[in-house]
């Protein structure tokens, strides 16, 4: 069923429940007024397992990009041994087309601490560090301002409602990153968190078993985290009364639960909405955004974050879900982070500030992130100058399709984002490529005598 | 890019007589810092932030400090700092303009504002004016793409842009 009132957007006026200009902080007094802190109160009367699969049950999956069962995760931890256990919170928000997270701290960030607080107990770690990105120096403050609210009212700390897990008071603390997009991959946070540079690790050992300080750590993105207290008061059932099963049947995992969809670029009124998981592109571009800007025609959408790929001019309907990546030729549903591009946009130009971005951000330590995202970006800024050849398309996506050239030969999967923009700017818009290039030179007949 | 290696092995250290940092802050740092962590090299984010704060920039003396007072080695502190694009080396400008030129902003129209700032400022991106009151800088994604093309201006965000909103803010800074 569709959405008939604001889920995690409850305390956020969206349209069409609410006007964006009476957004303001939510403070302690307004957040436990609305209900706040209930679904905590009712977590610390059940059973840690008991938690984790009432969340399992919901199929609540990762709202940070990957979408991996949030409560499976939670089970990959081994058991208490009395020792630091660690949830960190990512809010490293750095993927082009996000913004979703930063409205969510802005505006209502107990919702935040509560959903920390409850997937502690479930995970029954001591320690919660919210990485959030440097340049979010407002929402900073924010989340030092509700912490410091919620350890008054023993949310945290000695003393607080949580009681001792594993021996100790429970923590939250906000730690600032620095500006680099690729600490918002888990084990980047993590190496970043430590303070080192962020450079991903090689995985086993999983950050379950031995992530930051070489203890188990669980790592969960904002919006995830702000699902729970609705999880843990309604029901799992209530959850998934929102969204639907696998397009693909049998064991599939479904995309249940309320989503925010960050809309940006050409459309008249961007922003953020809340809507169940699998609505239709179309939707919500005409209907929340009020259409195309200018009321020019569609063209190309990324459906999340610009790791994603591109959805070409006839999948203007598609359905935004978890089973996006298979049933329309991108990467995945990613952060649910739309940016949409009207008739009169130049993909050429697009995927060269795309990879660019990849280039950028590349932490550079597998070279075929380093050296081959640097290269695309040359060969693009060839052709948008308009001195590329056919036979660089053809190079191009070579190298952003055989696996073993820059796909699957990398730590993490800022290569493979690098290559979903490439492949599919290239698989569905060929003619504006093709439009910028000279045709390759083709020798015909014999060299004598070479 | 963070990954380009930096040449500070030929860099000279400009060596002051009053340490960087006082014993007040240690003490701050000691009280609120530390025991958030399991190491004290993992106080080096919060750390670096705060004498940033204080000083416009890292001085090398300061990165010095920070060293042997989380019990690091130079090198190490290099080593992090050097990767994070919002740790400044060298001072920059009072005011940083802060341009974002990810996709949202350039297909909303972030260049024409580039260049607007540029012809003002007589500064293209990643440098300073003489006077040594405005930074210009281009970054990447800064997580407000509804409000695109947008900028920050220290540590204020500024949506919906247009030139004239822009060269007002511009002006504003004292």
């Amino acid at each position: 069923m569709a959405l008939d009132k604001p889920i995690i957007t409850k305390r956020i006026p969206t349209p069409p429940f609410g006007d964006p200009a009476d957004r303001k902080r939510t403070t302690f007094a307004q957040y436990k007024r609305t209900g706040g802190y209930k679904a905590l109160e009712q977590a610390l009367g059940m059973a840690p397992a008991d938690i984790t699969n009432v969340v399992k049950d919901s199929e609540l999956r990762g709202r940070g990009g990957a979408g991996f069962s949030c409560g499976l995760k939670w089970t990959f931890l081994p058991q208490p041994d009395g020792d630091r256990r660690y949830l960190a919170v990512n809010a490293d928000e750095s993927e082009p087309g996000t913004f979703k997270d930063r409205i969510l701290i802005d505006f209502d960030p107990h919702l935040l601490l509560e959903g920390i607080a409850i997937a502690c107990r479930a995970t029954q770690c001591d320690t919660a560090y919210i990485y959030i990105r440097g340049e979010y120096h407002k929402q900073a403050k924010t989340l030092l301002v509700a912490l410091e609210e919620a350890y008054a009212n023993q949310i945290f700390g000695e003393g607080s409602i949580n009681g001792e897990v594993n021996g100790r008071p429970l923590n939250c603390y906000v730690h600032r990153g620095a500006g680099a997009y690729i600490c918002g991959e888990e084990t980047g946070l993590l190496e970043s968190l430590e303070g080192k540079r962020g450079w991903p690790r090689i995985k086993p050992p999983f950050p379950a078993v031995k992530g930051l300080f070489g203890r188990p750590t669980v790592i969960n993105n904002v919006e995830t985290l702000m699902c729970l207290p609705f999880i843990i008061s309604k029901g799992a059932d209530a959850f998934k009364a929102f969204g639907k099963a696998s397009h693909f049947g049998g064991n599939a995992p479904g995309s249940y639960g309320p989503k925010l969809f960050g809309v940006s670029g050409h459309v008249k009124r961007p922003g953020v909405y809340e809507e169940e998981l699998g609505i239709k592109m179309s939707t919500l571009i005409n209907d929340y955004c009020g259409g195309i800007k200018g009321n020019r025609k569609f063209k190309a959408a990324i459906p999340g974050g610009v790791s994603m790929g591109f959805l070409s001019t006839d999948q203007f309907d598609a359905e935004l879900d978890f089973d996006i990546g298979r049933r329309y030729g991108v990467l995945g549903l990613g952060t649910a982070g739309v940016i949409v591009m009207d008739e009169s946009t130049d993909i050429v130009t697009a995927t060269r500030n795309i990879v660019r971005f990849f280039s950028h951000e590349s932490c550079g330590q597998c070279t075929p992130c380093r050296e081959g995202s640097g290269w695309l970006y040359q060969m693009l800024c060839r052709i948008e100058r308009g001195d590329g050849r056919t036979k660089d398309i053809d190079l191009m996506d070579e190298i952003a399709r055989s696996m073993g050239a820059m796909p699957g030969t990398t730590i993490c999967g800022l290569a493979d984002g690098t290559n979903w923009a490439v492949k599919t700017a290239i698989e569905k818009f060929r003619g504006d490529f093709e439009a910028k290039c000279k045709p390759s030179v083709v020798q015909i007949g014999v060299n004598v005598g070479a | 890019m963070a990954w380009i290696v930096k040449d500070s092995a030929h860099a000279k250290i400009e060596k002051r007589d009053e340490p960087y940092l006082s014993d007040e802050m240690k003490r701050h740092f000691e009280a609120e810092l530390l025991p958030r962590y399991a190491t004290r090299q993992a106080a080096l984010l919060p750390v670096c932030h705060e004498v940033q704060h204080t000083y416009g920039y890292l001085p090398m003396q300061a990165l010095a400090e920070v060293a042997s007072f989380l019990g690091l080695s130079n090198a190490q502190v290099l080593d992090t700092v050097t990767f994070y694009e919002e740790f400044h080396l060298q001072p920059v400008g009072k005011y940083m303009i802060q341009i974002c030129r990810s996709i949202a902003c350039e297909l909303c129209g972030h260049a024409f504002l580039s260049e607007k700032v540029k012809q003002k400022l007589g500064i293209g991106p990643g440098e300073t004016t003489d006077d040594g009151k405005y930074s210009f800088v281009e970054l990447e994604c800064l997580g407000a793409c509804e409000q695109a093309p947008m900028c920050l201006i220290n540590e204020e965000l500024i949506g919906d842009l247009t030139w004239k909103k822009l060269e007002a803010a511009i002006d504003e800074c004292e």
